[in-house]
């Protein structure tokens, strides 16, 4: 009989023991300061510095 | 579009810091402020490795997820940049960041926290392109003028290297296959240039 309350008491205490695993996710607001604009599409940046990259950066 | 992004070869960076002090001269950084450093594992020792840590422009930023007052944006280069008219340098993005790539510089007689700084990729902020507001808060907008960022520009083993993700990775995968396992910084190799 000692042992069944013993085990009980064990189980409930275990139960505190519980940790909830799902994961907060938190998604990003929406941009609240000034507007970033440039003089070059995005496309016409990526060929530029595409090229300075085999320019600057090639391997030794 | 291109997605920007740094990476560092550990087994070329020989932690001479040259990156972080390029860093520091070309936007004129304040005191306290590192935007890059140089990291050292196992310092002194053979086989010691160095990596040079930045902000690394995520594309999924916790910095932007925290922020209380959404100042930040990604451009469509990648880049994760932030207003700082508006950031209020509550520190919520240095605690996010696994890179402790936001920093504060002190203001004030009592050493109060001010807005956050953190690297740009070299690429300004949300200011008008050379606009000396920009170069004020942001520091020197090279990705305007068709110029990677300087720390990777400058770096003399070409260790750090900036710039789409893609011509990146194949630059990296190309020496990995090169060097089929052996070391670069360290032994006879390098000494001799053995290959």
């Amino acid at each position: 009989m000692m042992k069944v309350l013993l085990l009980i008491t064990m189980m409930f205490s275990l139960t505190a023991c519980y940790e909830d695993t799902d994961v907060t996710l938190h998604q990003a607001g929406e941009y609240k300061g000034k507007l970033d604009s440039h003089s070059q599409t995005a496309e016409q940046r990526e060929a530029i510095l595409a090229k300075r990259f085999g320019q600057v950066q090639t391997d030794r | 579009m291109a997605k920007m992004k740094f990476l560092c070869d550990e087994e070329r960076c020989i932690e001479c810091n040259a990156c972080v002090t390029a860093c520091k001269n070309e936007h004129e950084v304040p005191w306290g402020v590192n935007r890059r450093r140089v990291v050292t594992l196992d310092d002194g020792q053979p086989g010691e490795k160095s990596i040079s840590v930045a902000c690394m422009h995520c594309t999924d930023a916790p910095c932007q997820a925290v922020c209380p007052v959404d100042c930040f944006y990604t451009t469509d280069d990648g880049v994760v940049l932030h207003d700082k008219d508006i950031c209020i340098g509550c520190g919520y993005c240095f605690y996010a960041c696994p890179f402790g790539a936001p920093q504060y510089p002190q203001e004030g007689a009592f050493g109060s926290r001010g807005k956050m700084d953190k690297c740009t990729f070299c690429a300004g902020g949300p200011e008008e392109d050379h606009s000396h507001e920009e170069l004020e808060k942001y520091g020197r907008n090279r990705l305007a003028e068709g110029k990677l960022p300087l720390c990777a520009e400058m770096c003399s083993t070409k260790s750090l290297l900036a710039g789409d993700g893609d011509v990146v990775s194949e630059l990296f995968r190309n020496r990995v296959v090169r060097r089929q396992g052996r070391q670069e910084a360290w032994g006879w190799d390098t000494a001799y240039n053995v290959k």
